[in-house]
């Protein structure tokens, strides 16, 4: 085998190695502003990490059959394949072997994965979780395709790497239209976060943690695995999107690598940052009330912000 | 060889009158590999050695003597690239019915004869031809929808059939009156008033059998109450004729751009490519609202036709080779999951997905075809699906259709919704059949042999694109660019070969976690509301995928209710109205006859005498 294939193999392992890893400390620190914000002390940061290596370490696990297992095996493969479809710190991974629109419909294949694994255990919770997943995501990609899709016309691409790159003199959210376009991919972020209000899917105290309701042990840690990466999936996506993905050195480079890496876990920190900080001041929506948010107000405002672009685009 | 291909299918639908239900099935198989065998054999014009021991010889065009008039036909590479979609259906619908039917009646020689006609509209090299051959194909398929007797389905599907004839012919005439002859290659279409007429008359006709809305009012219903092997192919293969004769006048006749130039460069495609991405969106979120499994599939169906019209509204050649996919991989899903839901319903005897669930555990080759083509129609990243979309896509980008675009995109998020509610209403959740058996193995073996050019096309879409670039050429474009892996285009690329290896990469974690620790499989009733009763009350449905998307229907319900069928519903309420009334001329009353024949006279006398 070709070592340059190697090392891309190697390279690809790695991140999805750190991916995971912080994704999961995100989430620890997450799980800390929140308490603090309640007035708890509240976990430790690391508690994730304690949290997925003992449930992946229990003796006791109950599938449903094999379309069950199916909700492990395609949503910590699917969440990790669409991980190294991104951009990174500037380092493209995969991303030029795919786009935009590849990343969106590779994002449901985890999702998918996951909903047939809850439907698969006949818990009426768990197919009324997945059917507010599923509502919830024909509701914040209405505004967020629009948004993306203003992007790819003022870049005139459709690959996320080629939108990074040109964001090299200047970040899309410092031009005028994308300032109101960055506002409503947030919050369509906010949603596919699920972090309150927009916490329908799960919300504990209705639907018993809805579509995660039968699982238990290495199921519930692959799902947690996959929360995980999922959170560093959708921030990184904003970044790369509208904050020219956190780079700020070009050219190569170990010292410009690590740069570019340490702004981007700040900037993905400081937009999940942002979603928890919401999160912890709203309650929940309702799952039409969010379903008319997004298509009412928010898709007004991606709309303009699209119609924006073209004019701008086409003068 | 061309002449013994006609009559043998003709021969094989007279002798399926006659014979048992088994014997039928096998004549119909057996003649309707025939077409297949020429297909594969005019492969080699295209630059295909499909089979290198077949040199059947079958001539590439020939003339056809009927009452007087000569008939052309005659193969070209989009008939051809139309003809392997919708004719490879074929034997395996065929196989399918073999177990289906309880008795031989009727079915078998008008799919004949709709086979038969469907090969003579492909072949069809002049206006006399096509639009005979499309009557024919009409009519066979509208006795199929009425021998199930449903008067709602058989009445719309005659309605529309016959309102979409007129205007092909309408169309077929003005053309005529132009150019006095009726061949193909002597149209030379020029941009004035009578060839736009008639070609936006004949495109709203093939919008009909295309089921794009706003003439789609016949599909659920007939889709609905119509046997399920019938619905595969009408679904499948009959309504891509609609695009076949779309593609044939518009783009190979050149009529987009005599279009276009008549309306001084506003291009009236783009009215070809919004109604197509309205059919998209609407249609989808109708679909997931159905209760009726065919309903919702009729509906997805309307919507996954509704993406080819945005094709070739768009119409730029990575638009075109889109569509094409997209028509080719809808042929095939669709007539996998309209088999499945027959083969469901063969054991169940159930329709509505709140009476169906937990079908998967005791059909579960059924389950596995039915989830491949639903990841294919959802456009699942690597299936061919996704390839067709992603090409559609980054057309709509690329020509910065800034409306098309994104209705098309929320559309596909849509497809999501309906292929859950298929999963979950039908295949999984509750277990209401316990007592059903896998599907016969000819209906399992006939969804599988469907899904192989699906597979085929998931891991070479290049193939796919090399497949219709004999079409392209034939109409002026140069296909875009590709490897077998990889599609380029001006905006991107996508690799099917790195997303699938990266993808077998990350199975490595997800399955070592699972390997990690052994599981102990439960029955899936045991879960954590095991102790709740399933129905409280006699026929108070219980099932959680009834009305599974009750919030955001509760929402969007009141705007969809005033979409085309309440036109159509206020056109039927005046067309009732004034039939009532010339109705009342009919008195039974002799006296009242005689006393019209007696006013009449005197208004002929009284004209005479005024004259």
């Amino acid at each position: 085998m070709d070592v340059s294939i190697i090392v891309k193999i190697a390279v690809l392992a790695a991140y999805a190695l750190v991916g995971t890893s912080v994704g999961l400390l995100f989430g620890g620190i997450g799980r800390k502003i929140i308490a603090r914000v309640h007035n708890r002390v509240g976990p430790p940061f690391y508690q994730n990490f304690i949290d997925v290596a003992k449930l992946l370490g229990k003796k006791t696990n109950i599938s449903h059959g094999w379309i069950f297992d199916l909700a492990l095996l395609f949503s910590v493969s699917g969440i990790l394949l669409t991980l190294l479809f991104l951009p990174i710190g500037g380092v493209k991974l995969m991303s030029t072997e795919g786009d935009a629109f590849l990343v969106l419909y590779l994002l449901a294949i985890p999702s998918l994965g996951f909903a047939l694994g809850s439907g698969a255990s006949a818990n009426p919770n768990a197919g009324i979780g997945v059917m507010r997943a599923l509502v919830m995501m024909l509701s914040y990609e209405l505004p967020f395709v629009i948004t993306m899709i203003a992007l790819m016309i003022y870049y005139d691409t459709t690959s996320i790497a080629t939108i990074m790159e040109s964001q090299r003199h200047t970040w899309a959210i410092f031009i005028p239209p994308f300032i109101l376009a960055a506002a409503v991919a947030d919050m369509a972020l906010q949603g596919m976060l699920m972090e309150s209000p927009f916490d329908i899917p799960m919300a504990p105290h209705e639907i018993a943690s809805g579509p995660m309701v039968e699982f238990g042990g290495k199921y519930l840690g692959s799902l947690m695995i996959y929360k995980a990466v999922a959170l560093v999936v959708e921030t990184t996506l904003f970044v790369d999107l509208f904050l020219g993905g956190g780079v700020i050195l070009h050219g190569g480079g170990v010292v410009a690598g690590i740069v570019n890496f340490i702004s981007w876990m700040l900037l993905t920190f400081i937009v999940f940052v942002i979603a928890i900080l919401i999160n912890t001041s709203f309650p929940r929506f309702r799952i039409e009330q969010a379903f008319k948010f997004y298509w009412k107000y928010e898709a007004v405002a991606a709309v303009i912000s699209l119609v924006w672009v073209y004019y701008m685009v086409i003068s | 060889m061309l002449d013994i291909i006609f009559v043998t299918l003709v021969v094989a639908a007279i002798i399926t009158f006659f014979v048992g239900r088994k014997t039928a099935a096998v004549i119909a198989i057996a003649a309707s590999i025939l077409p297949l065998l020429a297909l594969a054999d005019w492969a080699g014009l295209y630059g295909f050695k499909l089979f290198d021991f077949l040199h059947l010889g079958v001539e590439t065009s020939a003339e056809l003597s009927v009452a007087g008039a000569t008939l052309q036909l005659g193969i070209t590479p989009i008939s051809w690239f139309f003809g392997i979609m919708i004719m490879s259906l074929f034997p395996a619908i065929m196989l399918f019915s073999y177990s289906f039917f309880k008795k031989n009646d009727g079915f078998y020689p008008f799919m004949l004869l709709a086979l038969f006609a469907t090969m003579g509209i492909l072949l069809a090299k002049d206006m006399l031809a096509f639009f005979l051959f499309w009557e024919m194909m009409s009519w066979s398929s509208f006795l199929l929808v009425w021998r199930n007797g449903d008067r709602k389905a058989t009445i719309s599907y005659l309605v529309f059939s016959a309102f979409s004839a007129f205007l092909i012919l309408f169309g077929i005439l003005l053309l005529y009156s132009q150019f006095n002859s009726l061949l193909f290659s002597d149209l030379a279409l020029r941009p004035n008033a009578e060839c736009v007429v008639a070609l936006a008359s004949m495109a709203a006709g093939f919008a009909v059998k295309g089921v794009l809305m706003p003439f789609h009012s016949w599909a659920p219903a007939v889709y609905s109450k119509s046997d399920e092997p019938f619905v595969a192919f009408l679904a499948g293969g009959l309504s891509k004729l609609g695009y076949y004769g779309m593609f044939v006048f518009l783009f190979i006749l050149s009529g987009a751009k005599v279009m276009d130039s008549y309306f001084g460069g506003i291009s009236p495609s783009y009215l070809l490519a919004v109604l197509g991405a309205l059919s998209a969106f609407i249609a989808t979120l109708l679909a997931f609202m159905q209760d009726d499994l065919r309903k919702l599939l009729a509906y997805s169906s309307i919507g996954q036709l509704g993406y080819i019209a945005v094709g070739f509204g768009i119409g730029t050649p990575l638009a075109i080779s889109g569509a094409l996919f997209q028509a080719f991989n809808h042929a095939f899903f669709k007539a996998v999951l309209f088999l499945a839901a027959g083969a469901v319903a063969y054991r169940t005897g159930k329709w509505r997905i709140s009476e169906l669930g937990g079908v998967a555990y005791k059909m579960p080759m059924t389950f596995m075809a039915a989830l491949f083509a639903i990841f294919t129609l959802a456009a699942i990243p690597i299936t061919s699906g996704f390839a067709a979309k992603w090409l559609l896509y980054e057309a709509a980008i690329d020509a910065r259709y800034i409306f098309v675009a994104p209705v098309m995109l929320i559309a596909g998020v849509g497809a999501f919704l309906y292929s859950f509610r298929i999963l979950y209403g039908v295949f999984l959740g509750g277990n209401c059949h316990p007592d059903i058996k896998e599907a016969p193995v000819t209906m399992v073996a006939a969804m599988f042999l469907l899904v192989i050019p699906l597979l085929i096309f998931l891991v070479f879409p290049g193939k796919m694109l090399d497949m219709m670039s004999p079409a392209l050429s034939n109409l002026g474009i140069t296909g875009i660019s590709h490897t077998d892996y990889v599609i380029t285009t001006g905006l991107a690329s996508y690799n099917t070969l790195a997303v699938i290896g990266v993808l077998l990469g990350a199975m490595i974690p997800a399955f070592l976690i699972y390997k990690g620790r052994s599981h102990r499989v439960v029955p899936f009733e045991d879960n954590y509301l095991a102790a709740e009763p399933p129905a409280l009350h006699e026929g108070v449905s219980m099932h959680a995928a009834n009305h599974f998307y009750k919030p955001i229907e509760d929402v969007l319900m009141p705007y969809l209710s005033h979409g085309a069928d309440s036109f159509y519903n206020v056109i039927y309420g005046g067309l009732k109205a004034l039939s009532n009334a010339i109705r009342r001329i009919y008195t039974g009353f002799s006296n009242d006859y005689a006393m019209y024949v007696v006013v009449f006279f005197l208004i002929i006398a009284g004209w005479l005498i005024w004259m």
